[in-house]
């Protein structure tokens, strides 16, 4: 049989387009084995590029089951044998065995970063029987053609072992801390209650749900302060001005009295006008995190679907890698080649032409860099296919970003009028774009209000028209949306750009949080309790940081994996000790949550008949059948009880019916899509299906 | 010992938490005394009422209201 290079790559979409780009013809053979896609391609020889699943294997432990801890010992295996759902990696690790039996060359190109590196290694190491040492890397930041037969001619001689090391030591920590105590609060909980619930925490997930819970803390026991705020109106020719008072804020409603009185139906004079002009600079490149965010700010994308959708988009050649936490944009991927290809799309053709004329394109960049990639750009490739709405708009943010990084700063200009009224001052604002600059490139994702002052001159008399006192008070700090909390981490240096999506998303799965603007359930405040009270270490930020800088230090070569690995076994064992030292207390404080938490589920709103008792999905003793009930029913208070469907999952809508105000349910069966029920018998419309 | 209002572990008449949002309560009394000359009764009606007022604070107003409490004399 014919000898060949293995091409081992993290996806199959990524596979395909690989063997596309290096098939001297460009249509490369695709064969399939078992399930697992796989491509011939033929160039200076045969090729063979296989794709992998994501992480093929994983860290377990070396032996014994799951109900104990503390495990100290792991080895790392294939993910089928420690995940009951990655049995399809049976069939890949096979395959993978299979072809690299008949080869002789192997190349890893999996994604230039920790987790790409690390997948890469796996499967040579393991699948390809220690090929790991002989393997060739391609390094590349998109998957255009170009790009792909580069790295593929100068491919780095071996693979980039501190990268490797980092990302092995970071997934062994992460499974130490992550296993030993999630297992330590599961088991607590289960020993006390009888009832198993997955309970976790981690060296990531702690500190996060920490911040969580310090703001929800300051918002539940947030007392507001009243204080008073002048609000005027002054008449220029004509036209009513509103108008700022010198003090945005007065402690006592008799000062603000006496303001209104002394300015009440007075005039006032110019007494001079500020007039400033400023600029404001374009903004930097998009890293992933700063992708995330302003995706949720605009188009209200959790951080994960915005990084599940840039990755798409990357593996159509769309858009650079997008997995990086780097703000520049280096030469060498050729701004005008780039704008040159995007000005074949009618709606980038003014703008790119623009950017094109000028002799020199340098971008805004930021500070933040990354070794592997630069920051997300687009490749100035058009989409093949329709985009999805979502994948549209993100693409397009990306474009528009990409472009603005390249114009000029924006000028404006801030103008103060201050009107003295009897000894007040009053102050009359305007603003105005002089030039546009870079925000013309990014429009439709920047807001420029312009406020027109009217033509006035200093020592002209003008009319308070208007001048009241408002009642106000301060209000609680806002609570953290998805986006907002991936900012928080990236500030605290918490996590990776790769993780810090998904660890928010597994603090809903556990039901720590609830909605979109974060509130923290019971459950979520016990855990976080728990952990402060016996292992503090935890869900301190510090530990997680130092351990962050360790393992850039391992990938700097400055510092060894198992140094850091003994250091995480030291920090854990007393933890673990108090963890089970106080097992029974911590059970019960957990399993109560847990109860709290499942009631609080299962409670759909107020009562409209008695208006104090809350109304809650029940289940019959006697007859086994679920209903609605008033929770003062339990107190001889209210009988009020709705009869509810016995098929299907039913759970509480969070909303209200638009016809009749009551709160409605959401009903699940299979097959059929969700709908919402309105159990008021006397509803004048039924809520219709959404 | 559990606390008055949610069944947790307390120290004193509340937990942890409900005692932190006491606490904001009495402190914030001076400004709200000088700024309305209220009674003590008049501004925990005022706070429990209040739409910006946080769960646990509510809950302490109202704790207090209906156990008439004077200021400063539920402390832990």
């Amino acid at each position: 049989m014919e000898k060949y290079t293995l091409i081992i790559t993290e996806k199959p979409d990524a596979a395909q387009r690989i063997a596309q780009a290096l098939d001297h013809k460009g249509k490369p053979k695709k064969i399939e084995e078992k399930g697992v896609p796989y491509f011939l391609a033929h160039r200076d020889r045969k090729l063979v590029v296989v794709p992998a699943l994501g992480h093929l294997y994983t860290v377990v432990h070396e032996r014994g089951g799951r109900n104990y801890y503390p495990v100290f010992s792991f080895k790392w295996a294939p993910r089928y044998v420690a995940e009951r759902d990655a049995e399809q990696t049976r069939k890949w690790i096979e395959v993978i065995s299979k072809l690299a039996g008949n080869a002789e060359g192997f190349i890893d190109s999996c994604d230039y970063d920790l987790e790409g590196s690390l997948i890469g290694y796996c499967i040579l190491r393991y699948a390809c029987e220690n090929k790991e040492s002989v393997a060739k890397r391609m390094k590349f930041s998109t998957l255009t053609k170009s790009e792909l037969e580069k790295a593929y001619e100068e491919p780095l001689s071996q693979l980039d072992f501190a990268l490797i090391e980092a990302g092995k030591t970071r997934h062994e920590v992460d499974w130490l801390y992550g296993v030993n105590l999630s297992r330590a609060l599961t088991l607590a909980a289960k020993r006390w209650s009888g009832r198993y619930a997955t309970l976790s925490t981690g060296r990531v997930q702690g500190p996060t749900l920490r911040f969580l819970v310090s703001r929800e803390t300051e918002i539940r026991c947030f007392v507001p302060t009243p204080y008073w705020s002048i609000r005027a109106e002054v008449e220029i020719r004509g036209s009513t001005y509103e108008v700022e008072y010198e003090r945005k804020k007065i402690n006592r409603k008799i000062e603000a009295d006496a303001v209104v009185e002394e300015c009440r139906g007075k005039t006032g004079e110019v007494k001079c006008i500020d007039v400033k002009k400023f600029q404001q600079a374009p903004p930097t490149p998009f890293d992933l995190g700063s992708l995330q965010t302003e995706a949720y700010g605009l188009f209200k994308y959790t951080p994960r679907q915005t990084g599940n959708i840039a990755e798409r988009l990357y593996l159509e050649a769309l858009i650079s890698y997008p997995r990086t936490s780097s703000q520049k944009l280096p030469p060498v991927i050729n701004y005008k080649a780039i704008l040159s290809a995007l000005s074949k799309e009618a709606v980038y053709k003014d703008l790119a032409s623009e950017l094109l004329e000028r002799e020199e394109l340098k971008p805004n960049e930021g500070k933040k860099e990354d070794p592997a990639h630069p920051a997300v750009y687009p490749t100035g490739n058009l989409p093949e296919r329709a985009l999805s709405e979502p994948e549209k708009r993100v693409w397009d943010l990306i474009v528009r970003r990409f472009m603005a990084v390249f114009g000029e700063p924006a000028v404006k200009q801030s103008m103060r009028a201050n009107i003295e009224v009897n000894g007040h001052h009053f102050y009359l604002r305007g603003r105005r774009v002089l030039k546009e600059g870079w925000t013309r490139f990014y429009k439709p994702y920047i807001r420029t209000e312009e406020v027109l002052l009217p033509p006035i001159k200093e020592g002209e008399t003008i009319l308070l028209r208007k001048v009241i006192v408002e009642d106000k008070f301060t209000n609680p700090p806002p609570r953290y949306n998805p986006g907002s909390l991936l900012k928080k981490m990236e500030e605290e240096e918490i996590g990776t750009k790769a993780t810090r999506a998904d660890i928010i998303e597994t603090l809903y799965g556990r039901r720590y949080i609830t909605e979109e603007r974060i509130l923290v359930t019971d459950l979520g405040f016990d855990v976080v309790e728990v952990l402060r009270k016996y292992c503090p270490g935890v869900i301190s930020v510090k530990l997680t940081r130092d351990l962050e800088e360790k393992m850039e230090q391992i990938q700097r070569n400055s510092e060894k994996r198992e140094n850091v690995l003994v250091e995480a076994v030291e920090r854990l064992k007393p933890m673990l000790e108090e963890l089970k030292k106080k097992e029974e207390t911590i059970g019960q404080a957990l399993s109560e949550a847990i109860k709290r938490a499942r009631m609080q589920e299962r409670i759909i709103g107020t009562c409209p008949s008695c208006g104090t008792g809350e109304l809650m999905i029940l289940y019959s003793r006697k007859t086994k059948k679920r209903f609605i009930g008033c929770t003062n029913y339990f107190k001889g208070l209210c009988e009020t009880s709705f009869p509810l469907p016995q098929r299907g999952t039913v759970k509480p809508a969070r909303r209200n019916c638009r016809a009749c105000g009551w709160p409605i349910v959401q009903v699940r069966m299979r097959a059929r899509r969700p709908w919402m029920l309105c159990f008021n018998p006397d509803c004048p419309r039924k809520e219709p299906r959404s | 010992m559990t606390c008055k209002i949610c069944n947790r572990e307390a120290v004193g008449k509340y937990c942890e938490l409900h005692e932190r949002a006491y606490r904001n309560i009495v402190k914030k009394y001076d400004v709200w005394g000088s700024a309305l000359n209220l009674s003590w009764e008049e501004y925990l009606n005022d706070v429990a009422k209040n739409p910006y007022t946080g769960s646990w604070a509510r809950e302490v107003a109202e704790h207090l209201t209906k156990s008439g409490v004077a200021e400063g004399h539920e402390s832990n």
